[in-house]
């Protein structure tokens, strides 16, 4: 226990110390600074503007739209018409109906007088126009639900409603909030579910996974590698005890790690705090800022487990390493591995449906739960004895690998030229 | 205090290492591991420090299983090594206190051993902007700070220059003097002679000659006899095949029997002109050789 505590403080000390280490988190934090106050540097900007009184600021909307022309045979209810796309288009076109022949319009959106047109048909049918087809363009879908108001008012007009009412009755105002029971804890159940957040949480903690990972990954192979290539291992192992030394070792990288996020973290919490007038109702950063205290804790745990599994095996790969060039190669398929949870995750979250099979596989396996669990912790509902199986499996495997891997060094340490094939260094673990 | 290795086995997958080796090395006494590469030196000192288990046998202390909670041992690998980027006394300190030093004594025993060696000017520099040597001293602090019960130096005295060589050898005879094991490993057979009272050869993993050096020397074979002459060409031609020339012109005459020896200087003295005749005593080398050398041929 003491030669961990020797060994935990010297490698500590050894990233406290490391300019690059320290310049990353200097950066990082300076940042991260800059982007909380943002605002307030826009803020001074927009006041030294408005402070010339002389100058008027006409803002007319329609005027930087593009044009988006409208043509209809039905003149009876053009009114409707207008109003309906011009509801549906109103934040990105200027609708503007037109009694032009369709060579015109073509010439029209040919030479950028127009942006797009839609000729109508009825009520139910409508051609399209635009000089380049998007593959993002979703103007059709809002057109079609422009066309469904359109029927649905003129229906109710042809059956003696006016044309108020009728329009009063299409768009009437729904109000909605989302509730996720059973998500986090129960208590919270019953209080707001923030899904926004969530999303964001989960996003912010999977990357700073991702990020942390693979630098501290790389930064615990390496260490390990220079310390057999510069043979400060034939001291090392006859001093200290193979266990002391990898657990030593991970859990100070995973310490350093801790001290650079919590920099940045705390970096824009303070500054936050400072701006935060200027934010106002910025929803995604006030979302951001009020974590849940349940979902913060989970967040942790399986950051730091997560962290430890990757660590480990990144340690064990550095010690078969004989060169430091080697160890891009000797860590790739271990990288390969964790860029696939990665990848898993990721698109399951971005498509919305975590609790997909996969997921649920992926959310027991120690090598990809601590991503998965956590995203269906914080976006679906996961019964408790799900997390605990998982926690747990997560908690035996990071003791296993991290006695396998003080054993992977042991061997590993000591043996020189060509790196060993894996089988070659597990035989030789059993055997020791 | 004994240090015993007893019937030490080990075998690295179908690899066998070592086979049976035994041997013991006394307290304030030096004691010589000697073998050509590749004979499980290393491997041995491995052992004994506990890097690896052995597949069979033990290591005892005064007839005891060695406890590593109370036993120290201080280790001069062969490889050198330590961090070329770090400074000097935070890497020494560093070890001393893996050794269970506390801080504060491992900074004092630290900063003694600098300036025993020499090295107190450059405590605070970085390893790598040190000389080879100066790294060696360097490297012998992590051996010594820790002022452990057994001392084992592997090739304590390569790449040393002569005026370093006399500080370690003054360091060496220190540590015998204080009562401590001192184990020497080295193919530098003259530095064996000067300190150790007894050796192990080992061989293709084997033991193939243990015990007091003295003793060993004199039990060797005693049938040559070195001549010293005038009459060099005269001998040559009278004793035939069982004469023939050393390399700084003495003659070695080779007897059948050891008893025949005084016959055979009585013969010289009387009839040829004689400087010095005298029973042929081997160095640490021959022996060295004669012992270790199979190892030669299989290679």
């Amino acid at each position: 226990m003491k030669q961990f505590g020797t060994i935990f403080k010297f490698e500590l000390k050894y990233y406290l110390k490391n300019k690059i280490f320290v310049g990353i988190t200097l950066f990082l934090v300076v940042l991260i600074a800059a982007v909380m106050s943002l605002p307030r540097i826009a803020a001074i900007f927009e006041s030294e503007e408005l402070q010339d009184p002389d100058e008027e600021i006409i803002y007319d909307s329609t005027e930087d739209l593009s044009v988006m022309l409208l043509k209809t045979e039905n003149s009876e209810y053009s009114d409707v018409i207008l109003s309906a796309f011009s509801g549906e288009f109103e934040a990105f076109y200027n609708v503007q109906l037109t009694d032009e022949s369709l060579p015109e319009i073509q010439e029209k959106i040919l030479s950028d007088e127009a942006e797009c047109a839609f000729v109508l048909m009825g009520l139910t049918s409508f051609k399209y126009y635009i000089e380049t087809p998007s593959m993002y363009d979703m103007n059709v879908d809002s057109a079609i639900v422009a066309m469904r108001k359109i029927y649905q008012t003129v229906s109710l007009i042809e059956k003696g409603v006016s044309i108020e009412e009728a329009e009063n009755i299409i768009n009437v105002e729904i109000s909605s909030e989302m509730y996720g029971v059973g998500a986090v804890e129960e208590e919270e159940s019953l209080g707001e579910f923030d899904l926004l957040g969530n999303f964001l949480y989960t996003y912010i903690m999977i990357f700073a996974l991702y990020m942390v990972i693979l630098l501290y990954g790389q930064m615990v192979s390496t260490n390990v590698a220079t310390e057999k290539s510069s043979r400060a291992m034939e001291v090392l192992v006859t001093s200290a005890k193979p266990t002391a030394m990898m657990f030593g070792k991970v859990l100070a990288s995973c310490f350093a790690g801790f001290i650079q996020l919590a920099a940045v973290f705390g970096s824009a919490l303070l500054f936050y705090g400072i701006n935060k007038s200027y934010w106002g109702e910025n929803e995604i950063i006030e979302s951001l800022f009020n974590i849940s205290p349940v979902l913060l804790v989970y967040m942790l745990v399986f950051f730091v487990l997560g962290f430890l599994i990757y660590a480990f095996l990144f340690g064990a790969i550095g010690s078969t390493a004989t060169k430091l060039e080697d160890i891009n190669t000797s860590t790739l398929p271990l990288t390969f591995l964790f860029i696939i949870a990665f990848v898993v995750v990721m698109t399951s979250m971005t498509s919305g449906s975590v609790d997909n099979t996969l997921m649920k596989v992926c959310s027991f396996v120690p090598f990809t739960s601590p991503m998965a669990m956590f995203t269906r912790i914080a976006m679906s509902t996961v019964p408790w004895y799900e997390i605990a199986i998982s926690i747990a499996i997560l908690v035996g495997s990071v003791v296993g690998i991290g006695v396998l891997s003080a054993k992977i060094y042991r061997v590993g340490v000591l043996l020189y030229g060509t790196t060993p094939k894996l089988s070659a260094i597990l035989k030789a673990v059993w055997k020791a | 205090m004994v240090l015993e290795l007893r019937n030490i086995e080990k075998s690295f997958g179908e690899k066998k290492v070592l086979t049976g080796v035994s041997f013991k090395a006394e307290g304030g006494k030096a004691f010589g591991l000697l073998g050509r590469n590749g004979a499980g030196k290393t491997t041995s000192i491995r052992i004994l420090m506990d890097v690896f288990p052995a597949n069979g046998g033990e290591v005892l202390i005064d007839g005891n299983p060695i406890d590593y909670n109370k036993i120290q041992i201080g280790y001069l690998p062969e490889e050198r090594g330590l961090y070329p980027k770090k400074i000097i006394i935070d890497q020494l300190t560093y070890f001393a206190e893996l050794k269970g030093m506390r801080r504060k004594e491992a900074v004092k025993a630290v900063d003694y051993w600098l300036e025993r060696l020499g090295m107190t000017e450059y405590r605070n520099k970085r390893l790598d902007t040190l000389s080879k040597g100066n790294q060696q001293k360097i490297q012998l602090v992590t051996a010594l700070a820790h002022d452990p019960d057994i001392v084992i130096l592997d090739e304590p005295f390569s790449g040393l220059d002569p005026v370093n060589a006399i500080l370690l050898k003054d360091v060496v005879k220190e540590q015998i003097q204080k009562g401590k094991i001192v184990l020497f490993s080295s193919h530098q057979m003259s530095y064996i002679e000067e300190f150790c009272d007894s050796i192990a050869i080992l061989n293709a993993g084997k033991v193939a000659l243990h015990g007091d050096l003295h003793e060993i020397k004199r039990n060797y074979f005693r049938n040559k006899l070195v001549v010293r002459t005038v009459n060099a060409e005269k001998i040559k031609a009278d004793f035939g095949d069982s004469c023939s020339e050393a390399e700084n012109g003495d003659l070695i005459i080779h007897l059948s029997d050891p008893d025949k020896k005084k016959s055979a200087m009585l013969r010289l003295v009387e009839n040829y002109d004689i400087d010095e005749v005298k029973v042929f005593e081997p160095s640490l080398n021959d022996i060295f050789v004669e012992y270790a050398g199979d190892a030669v041929k299989e290679d």
